[in-house]
């Protein structure tokens, strides 16, 4: 019982919300029954359970599921192994610095889905846009915050990482990386919301086939067939996989590193 | 727990708020009695697309066929058949254009609406850049076909075919993207991605005068014999609330027709601007076989059963009347005994 109370004090924000998303969720279903709106305008979300269940049921969600996960890992994979290289080169020479800023001041603001028609143009439709279109959309917050991250390393504390013997690839591992820390998260974290966003935009305005598409394609086809709850039920399924990562993945992650380590503030 | 009632109390207005902003919508839509009185100066909010097959809207357009009738017409154009679908269902326009799969997708979801007009019967027709391709058994597993979105007249074409010659309707679901025609014509003509386009005019004009392209099949072999490309469709609201108006519009978009079928130069002329092209292509266009302008229906009865049958939607018109309003019913007619020629027009043969 004791336990019990616990568990649930420890989650009362949780609850809280669920209460929250459980009342919204009852008021559509009222919206809709009311009879006010037509059903093809907005379906009651009962319908939209039963069409998410018989989508996951008939493996359509989970397989469209995974080909956007595989493309974000690329894209994302890719995102990152460049800022990697991107930052080094920024850290090794002044200069190079420089023209990373420049390029990041010119090039940060530009939405990923804007530069599809140039991309397409490049290298065919298809997943290979795509993933450029999420690639371009997740590079520069990363480039951004590694860059600010490692910079904001204090002096101090790479001087001591030194007099312990630290060198090159150590001294990286051990101070840099740590200390920037807190950077380089917020930079995932942005990254991932960018690399998502864009590649349900890419899907859906262009580039994306019956073979090789993932849920924007699910919400697109189901446009075209008039399959109105099953496209609210994309869009349940997009935000479920938002929340999922940035709860299960970015809160353990920090919890664990950043909080830990004792680096911010709340 | 007192302020997150207060959220939820705040969401709760904004969701009535939404269903007072749309209840209010339909109850001014209903026309007044004031209203009816100025029929004079109806207005009419047409739903249109861009390309050869609106030249009857276009002509109407320029001519003020429709301010002949007493009608004001509010011209909208759209990118697609689902688009002008979406306008229709969301009240923004009163009449539409579209193919019939994307006009029997919605009937069968319940939207309240008839066909009103035949439009046109257009060519269309799979072309491919890869001259090993003669029929769809030829197709490889990775090869693209570009067509303009699912359940666009192009996608129920391809499943036609596909179950003719591969005895499944869904045969090539994997292979299908969506492109708008322009892009992929580029994609199709420089090898980009695509191997083949199912597609319309002045499209399929333009990829078959590149060396190397040829077509696959045409419209006419998948579906059996000729049928409406686009239709006009009219919502009950506009039909019922409007009976004058509705008239004045299947007359209108006919005198429309009629002038383009008897003037084809003038209007080769008058429209050429509108595409961009010479007076001599708009003209070669316009007259290019199989083109032809005519209010009369094709197909509605052969497309719905097809679809049906392949799982594109549930329900099947009974009759005609289902789906028709009466102008077309009483067109088509019910001869008793055999079907009469027209009435076999309906279905595939």
């Amino acid at each position: 019982m004791i336990r019990l109370r616990r568990l649930v004090t420890a989650n009362v924000r949780t609850l809280r919300q669920a209460l929250f998303v459980t009342t919204l969720a009852g008021l559509w279903e009222l919206a809709a029954r009311a009879g006010r709106l037509p059903a093809l305008l907005l379906p009651p979300f009962s319908d939209v359970a039963v069409a998410l269940a018989t989508e996951t049921a008939s493996g359509e969600i989970l397989g469209r599921l995974g080909f956007s996960l595989a493309l974000v890992g690329v894209g994302l994979g890719l995102a990152v192994l460049s800022a990697v290289l991107v930052t080094a080169a920024a850290m090794s020479a002044r200069i190079v610095s420089e023209w990373v800023q420049t390029l990041m001041a010119i090039l940060h603001p530009l939405p990923g889905i804007a530069v599809l028609p140039i991309v397409i143009l490049w290298l065919g439709t298809g997943y290979r846009s795509i993933a450029a279109v999420i690639w371009f959309a997740a590079v520069w917050p990363l480039v951004v915050n590694l860059h600010t991250g490692l910079r904001s390393v204090p002096a101090t504390q790479i001087e001591v990482g030194r007099n312990l013997g630290l060198r090159g690839l150590h001294l990286v591992a051990e101070v840099l990386i740590p200390g920037a820390f807190p950077h380089i998260l917020s930079g995932m974290r942005v990254a991932w919301a960018r690399a998502w966003q864009a590649l349900v935009a890419a899907e859906m305005v262009f580039g994306a086939s019956g073979g090789e598409g993932g849920l924007g394609w699910f919400i697109y086809k189901r446009r075209f067939f008039m399959e109105i709850p099953g496209v609210f039920a994309g869009m349940i399924v997009i935000v479920l996989v938002g929340l999922i990562v940035e709860r299960a993945l970015f809160d353990s992650v920090e919890a664990r590193t950043v909080r830990r380590w004792g680096m911010t503030q709340e | 727990m007192r302020r997150s009632l207060g959220v939820i109390m705040c969401v709760a207005l904004l969701l009535g708020g939404l269903g007072l902003a749309y209840g209010g919508g339909s109850t001014s839509a209903a026309r007044s009695p004031q209203a009816q009185a100025q029929a004079q100066e109806q207005e009419i909010r047409i739903a249109g697309q861009f390309g050869l097959v609106y030249a009857p809207l276009m002509v109407a357009q320029k001519h003020k066929i429709f301010e002949k009738y007493g009608l004001k017409p509010v011209w909208k154009e759209y990118g697609s058949g689902a688009a002008v679908r979406e306008a229709l269902v969301s009240g923004e326009v009163d009449v539409g254009f579209m193919g019939i799969p994307p006009f029997l997708i919605g009937w069968d979801k319940g939207c309240p609406w008839k066909a009103a007009v035949g439009f046109c019967v257009v060519p269309v027709a799979l072309v491919t850049n890869n001259p090993s391709i003669k029929n769809l058994k030829d197709f490889k597993p990775g090869d693209k076909i570009a067509l303009p979105s699912p359940g666009s007249v192009q996608h129920i074409l391809l499943a036609m075919q596909a179950e003719r010659e591969l005895g499944s309707a869904t045969a090539f679901e994997k292979h299908i993207v969506a492109m708008p025609h322009p892009d992929a014509a580029a994609a199709l003509i420089s090898k980009k991605g695509i191997v083949a386009h199912f597609t319309t005019p002045p499209y399929i004009f333009e990829e078959l005068s590149h060396p190397g392209m040829h077509l696959v099949v045409d419209d006419v072999t998948c579906f059996g014999q000729p049928f409406s490309f686009n239709v006009g469709v009219a919502t009950t609201r506009f039909h019922d609330g409007n009976p004058v108006a509705y008239a004045c519009f299947v007359m209108a978009i006919s005198e429309a027709m009629a002038w383009i079928n008897t003037n084809k130069k003038e209007a080769a002329a008058l429209l050429a601007p509108e595409f961009g092209l010479t007076m001599e292509k708009t003209y070669r266009y316009l007259t290019w076989p199989g083109m032809d302008y005519t209010t009369a229906p094709y197909g509605l009865m052969g497309f719905a059963d097809f679809m049906q049958k392949a799982g594109y939607i549930k329900n099947v018109p009974r009759s005609l009347s289902d789906i028709a309003w009466e102008n077309l019913v009483a067109f088509v007619g019910d001869r008793a005994g055999e079907p009469s020629p027209i009435q076999q027009l309906q279905f595939r043969r």
